[in-house]
Parts: structure tokens; sequence; C-alpha cells
């Protein structure tokens, strides 16, 4: 346990910039955009005349809090969406790097085994990077919510109240770090393949990594075409290739899982944190999603193996 | 005392090219031992072969384990040193020492740190900062701060300065030696390491050619200063190798009667150089 400690900091020090940093600085900017507009809008005219004080009290009030403390955390939706692209970058070059810059050698010179090792970067990819991201997205989120608030102010409405009293501003953060099992899960295959290209691949290791299950799937679909045979492309190309390259955008089970998406549809006139919640850990009833994640995991047993026994000249 | 390490009949192929014919040794506990041979000789994949960092046919045990299916428990008890000493580049002094320190039961971080106090290198120093003899310092500084059973060193030494390197071979033998260690040492700088080697192993074509501690090699070699006036006679033991310094003829024996050979001239026991030229010099004939 101690060892693997160690490991995972080992892989924060290699990519602070790539797994802290960025998200950092993405939300930097979110936050400084929102504050250009609150102070762009304090300023707000209207036909020559400041617009003044709004003041909104009683049940409009009431409705503003529990709506924003339902779905304020949707500020740190471009965050959320840059996690997919970091896990994606990273397991690319989790295995790669140290074979490129021949460092593997050092860190095979010390009581480590293989699978600790690689296991440590799949833990890195599946739940430091994204808890890492929900962390930034919750700050993000309350930063701006406070934003919000202070801008109400301003004009005249203290919307604290109406929005600290629901239990939803509290439980949304929750229920954003409750979707990590379903993230995980989703991104297993994803995390694998590219884990397995990282390990294997000499060099270009993007190339191979998208090209193969984007090239399978094509010549798959030309044969059915061209050739008539009795095999389905798209089925490959929307099934596997799907799964093997996008698993780790978050949400992806909407896309993936029937059940998710029916999830999402049937509350499609109020989606919030709550629904998109059920709705995400309904697709682990769905059995793609538990052969996907038994594929990734063979893949990470096979670059275990890989990082064991190839070799360099 | 049983061998520390037993090689019998390793072989290894890379392609059509046999880098391991057939090898066999055995290496005792406490002693530093020399394995030297020119290049592509098969010494990286003997170490390799010893370290789990390949595949080969034929039985090899170190310290009791087969480093092939044992490569984990094995790891806790020998450190090594690959023949060209690489660190990531984003790697910081500290972290270094920390993580180390973190997976490796066997580290003293004191000595690591007394180690680096001799170098100028700082904490929040990266590798990429690093001049190469620097790196160099710092992975030794590690490692000797290990306390394995087995170091492996493959030119442990490149890119260092003599100062240093002199320094490194000290500390080596003051410091960090004792009768429970073994030292596997290869490098091409043969006259630094010669005076600290117990033990000689040479290697040519995937062969051992030369197994022998240094005593035995006192015993079994002699060079001789010979006279001219002798050199017909000499010549006629069969010397495993001649050449000339300063117009006298210098013959090396092996196995040669050294009361007889001292008739010819003064002898001595040769430098391990020498030795290793005159064995190898078969194959490049």
């Amino acid at each position: 346990m101690n060892t693997m400690k160690w490991l995972i900091k080992r892989e924060l020090w290699e990519n602070k910039g790539m797994l802290f940093w960025a998200p950092v600085v993405m939300a930097c900017v979110l936050l400084a955009i929102a504050l250009a507009a609150l102070i762009a809008g304090h300023n707000m005219q209207y036909d020559g005349n400041h617009i003044g004080m709004v003041v909104i009290a009683g049940k409009p009030l009431e409705a503003f809090g529990a709506g924003a403390a339902k779905v304020y955390l949707a500020a740190g939706m471009p965050v959320l969406m840059m996690l997919g692209f970091l896990v994606f970058f990273y397991c690319l070059g989790a295995l790669h790097d140290e074979r490129r810059d021949r460092s593997l050698l050092f860190w095979k010179s010390l009581p480590v085994s293989d699978a600790m090792t690689v296991l440590s970067k799949a833990a890195t990819a599946l739940v430091v990077a994204p808890l890492i991201v929900f962390g930034i997205i919750i700050v993000l989120s309350l930063l701006m919510l406070a934003l919000t608030c202070i801008g109400l102010m301003v004009h005249g409405t203290n919307a604290f109240g109406a929005v600290l009293s629901q239990a939803d501003f509290y439980v949304s953060p929750l229920r954003l770090v409750g979707l990590l099992p379903v993230y995980l899960l989703c991104a297993l295959p994803t995390v694998g393949w590219l884990l397995l290209v990282s390990s294997w691949a000499r060099s270009k290791v993007f190339l191979w990594a998208v090209g193969v299950p984007l090239a399978i799937g094509l010549l798959i679909l030309w044969s059915q075409r061209a050739l008539g045979l009795d095999i389905d492309g798209t089925w490959f190309l929307s099934t596997i290739t799907t799964r093997a390259l996008l698993g780790v955008v978050p949400g992806a089970w909407f896309l993936f899982e029937k059940i998710a998406r029916a999830g999402i549809l049937a509350s499609a006139e109020h989606v919030d944190g709550g629904s998109i919640f059920s709705a995400s850990w309904a697709a682990l009833g769905s059995v793609s999603l538990w052969v996907g994640a038994a594929a990734g995991v063979a893949m990470i047993a096979a670059s275990t193996w890989l990082r064991r026994w190839r070799e360099e000249n | 005392m049983s061998a520390i390490i037993r090689a019998s009949n390793l072989s290894k192929r890379y392609g059509k090219q046999l880098a391991l014919d057939q090898t066999s040794f055995e290496i005792q506990p406490g002693r530093i031992v020399g394995l030297i041979g020119p290049n592509g000789s098969g010494k990286t994949t003997t170490l390799k072969a010893m370290l789990g960092l390949t595949r080969f046919d034929g039985e090899l045990s170190v310290l009791g384990l087969d480093p092939r299916t044992q490569r984990d428990a094995l790891m806790n008890e020998v450190c090594f040193i690959a023949d060209v000493a690489i660190l990531p580049r984003w790697l910081k002094v500290k972290n270094a020492i920390d993580f180390v320190a973190g997976v490796h039961p066997r580290f003293d971080r004191a000595k690591a740190e007394r180690y680096l106090a001799n170098t100028k290198l700082t904490p929040n120093m990266k590798v990429k900062a690093m001049s190469k003899g620097m790196v160099v310092q710092l992975h030794l500084a590690l490692v000797m701060a290990i306390d394995a059973k087995l170091l492996v060193l493959d030119e442990p030494t490149l890119g260092l300065d003599i100062i240093y390197r002199k320094q490194f071979y000290q500390n080596l033998l003051e410091d960090y030696f004792d009768a429970d260690k073994t030292i596997l040492i290869t490098t091409h700088q043969i006259e630094e390491v010669e005076h600290i080697l117990t033990d000689l192993l040479f290697i040519e074509n995937g062969k051992i050619t030369l197994s022998a501690s240094m005593d035995e090699v006192g015993e079994r070699f002699t060079e001789v200063m010979v006279g001219p006036e002798y050199v017909g006679a000499a010549s006629a033991l069969q010397p495993m190798a001649q050449r000339t310094v300063f117009g006298k003829s210098v013959m090396l024996f092996d196995g040669a009667d050294r009361t007889q050979l001292a008739r010819f001239g003064d002898t001595r026991t040769p430098s391990v150089a020498d030795l290793f030229v005159a064995t190898m010099k078969g194959s490049y004939a």
C-alpha cells in the first residue's frame, strides 16, 4: 500500500502540469470571464439609463435558490470535458515515456513490480485525475455561484440564504464525486486500450491508438458493403471503436448505454444533478458496460506483461 | 559457501546472432567480480539475464531465485545501474530520494544525503538541469545507499571525471562493500577497477574464457621482460602473447613455472588489461 502511495505521487510529480495545472488554468480563465461579465453587467445601461435595482423576493427568489442549488456545478462543465483529453493523453504517455527517455531501467532497478507500476498508472487515470478535476470543478462552481449571488446583491437582492438553505446545494458535490464509479467502469476499456498501445508501440502512439480501432471498423464496413460479407461494420464502429477511444469522456455512458440514455430522456423536461446522477448509475445495469470494463482489465494485464518482457534494442 | 550466482548453459539468440552460447559460471558471495569482454561479447546480455530483464535458455539462479519467474522478490536484494545511467528528466533530487526511500526497504536516506553533500547537487535540482556527470552522481548516491546483497554496475562511471571516479571506487570499497555483499562490475576502464577486483570473468563471443580469482591469476600468468639473448629460448615455451616495449620483448605465459621464467629476465604478474588483450587476441586475429 505504501509503495502504491509513492507510485501515485511519482505520477503526479511527472504529470503535475497536465493533471493539475491545466484544469486549474482552465478554471481560472472561466472565472475571469465570469468576473468580467459581472463587472460589465454592473454597468449595464438601457436606453442611456442605468439599470437600477432588481429586487427579487418571495417565491421567485426561492425558485431561483432551488434552481441554482441544483445546477450550479454546470459552471464547471468545460473543465469536466477537459478531463477526457487529460486522461486520454496521460494514458498514451504513461508507459511510453519511460521507454522513450530510457528511464525504464531505473524504475525496474527498484523493488516495484510491473503489476504495481501499471496499476498505479491505471489508478491515476481512473481515480486520481477525475478526483482532482472534480475538486477543481467544485471550487470553481462555488466561486461562480458566490459571484452570481454577489452580483445580485449589488443589484439589491440577497440570494445567499435562498441558495444555502437548499439541501441540493450540499448534495450536488457529493453527487459529482458519486459518479466516479460509473466514470471508472466506462473509462476502463479506453484506459486499457491506451495503456496497451503505450506499452507496445515504439513510436507514434497517437496514430496507433486512434488508427487501429478506426481502420478495423472501416475495413469491416468496407468488406460488408463491397464484398457483401455478413458482418456488421457500423456495429463495430459504434460499439468497439467508440468504447476504445471515447470512454474517458465524462458522460460517455449516455452515448454508449441505452438504459442511461433512456433515463436522461425521461427527465428531459427537468434535467438536473439528481436526474443525471440516477440515469448515470442506471448504466451499470447494462451488460455491455461490464463487458467493456472486463476487456479494459484484460488489456491492462496485457500491458503489464509487455512491460515485464518487452525488450528495447 | 554456496555460490550467489550460478549459471549453467545460458543461451540467448537475437535473431541469427548468438549473444550467449552455453555460458556457465559461478560467483561466490563477498567478492568483487569484473565481467570483462569486448563490445558485443555478451556482457550486457549476461547482466540482463541475471536481472530478469531478458528471456534466455538454460539454468540461472541468483541468490537462490530464478530471475525469470521471481524477479519481484529478487529486486529486494539486488540493485543495479544499467550501462547508461538514465534518470527521467523531470525528476528532482529530493523526489528521487523520497521515492526510493518510500519503496525500498533497504535504503538508507542519511547515507544518500551524505554522498550528495559531496556534490554540487541541491534538493530542488531537476535532472534536466544537470550535467551528465551530475546525473551519474545522483544515481550512484541512490544506489550506494541501498544495502543490497548483490550490486550490478554496468559501466557505472561513464561520463564522470577522474576525481569523482577515483572517489567512487574508494567509497565503494571502504563504505559499501563488506563480506556479505557481492559486486559485479563491467567497464572498459579496466585500469581503474583492477586493484579492487577479487575475481575476473572474461567473456568472448558469448562464452566465458577465463574465470579466476586474482590470486589464481597471479599464480597462473607471468609476464617476463625477456632479455634479447633469451628471446629464442623463451619463445620455445610458447608465450600466449608477445609485445615489444622500448626494444625489449615482453612475453606473457600461461601456467609456466615462474622460477624457470626468471632466467629470461624480470617477471611480474600481468595487468588485467594486458591479460585481457592477450586472451582476446584470437577473436581479432
